[in-house]
């Protein structure tokens, strides 16, 4: 019954997402306005706090809450530093970490909207034809910092110093001003109030300026690239801290000596791991994997790559699966049925 | 006891009182940096007492006031101050109905009724209620202390208090407030009953009045005025004091409203209000035209990832490679 439903780990992913996203965008309208805390205190992925009429949690805002309110404040006056100040923080991040703890990355790739909508977008891109872009192993190495950078910078450094009164009360969320899963939940219920961007001040209206164009890029960068945002997503290097602790991981074994050679599931992997093709062990589960198991399913080989949770294997390859999945789809993600064919040049005419 | 309590609003509304009763107020602990109401979402609450005496002036109505005082936000107080009606106390009903302290009386002092949080915590219902020849008077307001996973106060909302009673359906949830120009929903009730085509007044301290009458399910669905002055954005902004408003973009310019119904049964007269603040629009200090040229920006600076090259092609700039589809 469940493998006539879900008949690829894609196709059950594909469907855990988009139930998600309704969850984390529409879920307070769904089930009443006071229930917003607990959907998304529950789901702390980037479901957004300034979506007014559904969720308010996001793991990375209550970070920035936490270092501007309560840790960059109580470090101007180090006499109050007790648990009235870390015991709040903890509680609040650690519903992250308690969920973290069993999902890992999983937020990533399963549960993230803003993931949910650049994949979205980019199967929207294979069905026009627009091209595949990726990143070369040698490129994609400039752009792995940037997620760090985002993380010490907008969601721990601001935030913290707006707290200790070095920097403007205004950078106590500057992530959240350039976050674009910010405009794209509110816009998917018809706010277009994030969309404005506030003139108040002029860090205010850099950091928004900035993030209009972000959200813009991604929008279309997303129908020819992979996950474009998740490459530089601070949420991707919080969870990288943690990843190993978690007892949900992906592991590879080495089958055989062509194995670096085939490099069908580096092709597959959205990120452009390309570590997975050539790496074994736990090198092979790198800090951008966002578990969505495509490598998994697209290794033509039994049980060389496996998605494990304590020891458990949840799925692992399989060359028949893989025969399968690629009827369906390239590993690039190009669907075999493109059931929308739009010419973009201009056609010739038919007599001369 | 009613003239005491008479004397005590009368005294409690010039500032000096104000300042001289914060002096000996018990001190509550006003959990969380998140609780707000009318006074802390619509004005500093440093400003304290002369603002809230200025602005208690522009209505005759019964009107429920929150005030939260203190540097430290772990040590605020919330204090309940009632104008315009002369009751002996102040009730409290917290969103757990089933707690034991789920309703009480808060005594009046010199500055009002302390608020303190239970353990319930998250959304109080707050009303004082006065009757004289014939005459109910009902004020009423809603407080939430901030507090993550509070819980759904419907239930607590809906039940009966009084004869005649204003509720809004929703109230707004943490992070979120009354603003002008958006529609918001209340239901007005008698003795716990809808009630049907009844006229509500909606009075703001901008100076906007309108009415407004409850449909057959005894609600009703006002858009409170887009009524601020362009004098009021000399102030500073809420973004510039930081704090959890200013990272949501809260406007601290706030006004306050207050709808008020009146209902004769049985020789009586019963009049019952709602007050709470506002404030600006959501474009308020926002650029719609920008923001979206923005967005178009990026995208534009996008488009070239989107141009079919016929071979496998390096771009410089951006460090992609295109690979050709396979088929």
């Amino acid at each position: 019954m469940l493998k006539t439903i879900f008949p690829t780990l894609g196709r059950f992913r594909f469907t855990v997402q988009i139930v998600m996203l309704f969850v984390t965008v529409y879920g307070g309208a769904l089930l009443g306005s006071y229930t917003v805390d607990r959907i998304s205190q529950a789901l702390p992925s980037l479901a957004c706090s300034y979506d007014k009429l559904t969720t308010d949690h996001c793991i990375l805002i209550v970070t920035q809450h936490q270092l501007h309110h309560r840790i960059g404040e109580a470090l101007t006056k180090i006499q109050d530093i007790t648990l009235k100040v870390f015991v709040p923080t903890l509680i609040s991040v650690g519903t992250f970490f308690a969920f973290f703890f069993f999902l890992n990355k999983a937020f990533c790739g399963w549960v993230c909207p803003m993931g949910t909508v650049q994949e979205l977008l980019f199967r929207i891109g294979r069905r026009l034809g627009r091209p595949l872009n990726r990143f070369k192993p040698e490129n994609v190495g400039r752009v792995r910092p940037v997620k760090w950078l985002m993380l010490l910078l907008l969601v721990l450094g601001l935030p913290l110093l707006a707290g200790m009164g070095v920097a403007s009360g205004e950078a106590g969320d500057a992530y959240c001003q350039v976050c674009p899963s910010r405009l794209a939940t509110t816009l998917l219920t018809a706010d277009a109030e994030q969309i404005a961007v506030r003139t108040s001040t002029s860090f205010n209206f850099i950091l928004g300026a900035a993030g209009n164009a972000l959200f813009g890029f991604v929008i279309i960068a997303a129908l020819a690239v992979r996950l474009p945002f998740c490459r530089i997503c601070p949420l991707l290097s919080w969870n990288a801290l943690f990843q190993k602790l978690s007892p949900m991981r992906l592991v590879k074994r080495e089958a055989h000596e062509k194995c670096a050679k085939c490099g069908v599931c580096e092709k597959a992997c959205p990120m452009d791991i390309h570590e997975i093709g050539t790496q074994f062990g736990k090198k092979a589960f790198h800090e951008d994997c966002t578990l969505c198991g495509r490598c998994a399913e697209y290794c033509p080989d039994d049980e060389v790559i496996q998605i494990r949770f304590f020891g458990i294997r949840l799925f692992g390859s399989s060359r028949d699966y893989y025969k399968n999945r690629v009827k369906q789809e390239s590993p690039e993600g190009m669907p075999k049925k493109r059931v929308i064919n739009i010419q973009f040049s201009k056609p010739k005419p038919e007599n001369g | 006891m009613k003239v005491i309590a008479i004397l005590m609003t009368v005294l409690l509304v010039p500032e000096p009182f104000v300042h001289a009763a914060e002096g000996y107020a018990r001190t509550v602990v006003a959990h969380g940096e998140h609780g707000r109401t009318g006074e802390m979402r619509g004005m500093h609450s440093e400003s304290g007492g002369a603002m809230m005496a200025m602005s208690m002036s522009w209505t005759d109505y019964p009107l429920l006031k929150t005030r939260m005082s203190g540097e430290d936000r772990e040590q605020r107080q919330t204090t309940v101050v009632q104008k315009n009606i002369a009751a002996g106390s102040v009730d409290a009903w917290s969103n757990n109905l089933k707690d034991v302290n789920a309703h009480r009386h808060l005594p009046l002092g010199m500055a009002g009724a302390l608020l303190d949080k239970p353990e319930t915590g998250g959304y109080h219902w707050l009303s004082a209620r006065e009757e004289q020849a014939g005459r109910v008077l009902v004020a009423s307001t809603v407080y939430m202390f901030g507090e993550r996973n509070a819980q759904d106060p419907t239930a607590m909302f809906m039940q009966q208090k009084h004869e005649l009673e204003i509720i809004p359906n929703p109230y707004p949830r943490e992070h979120s407030r009354y603003r002008a120009d958006e529609i918001r929903k209340f239901v007005v009730h008698f003795i716990g009953k809808p009630l049907a085509n009844q006229k509500v007044v909606l009075v703001t301290q901008n100076g906007s009045r309108s009415e407004w009458t409850t449909d057959s399910t005894g609600a009703v669905a006002l858009r409170l005025p887009d009524d601020f002055k362009p004098e009021a954005d000399k102030k500073e902004p809420a973004e510039r004091r930081g704090g959890m408003q200013g990272m949501m973009g809260m406007q601290a310019q706030g006004s306050e409203f207050v709808l008020a119904t009146e209902y004769a049964k049985d020789g009586k007269t019963y009049v019952t209000t709602f007050n709470n603040s506002y404030s600006k629009n959501a474009y308020d200090k926002r650029s719609l035209a920008m923001g979206l040229g923005f967005t178009l920006l990026g995208m534009i600076g996008a488009m070239p990832l989107l141009r079919t090259r016929k071979t496998d092609q390096q771009t410089p700039s951006s460090g992609l490679t295109e690979k050709k589809e396979e088929a």
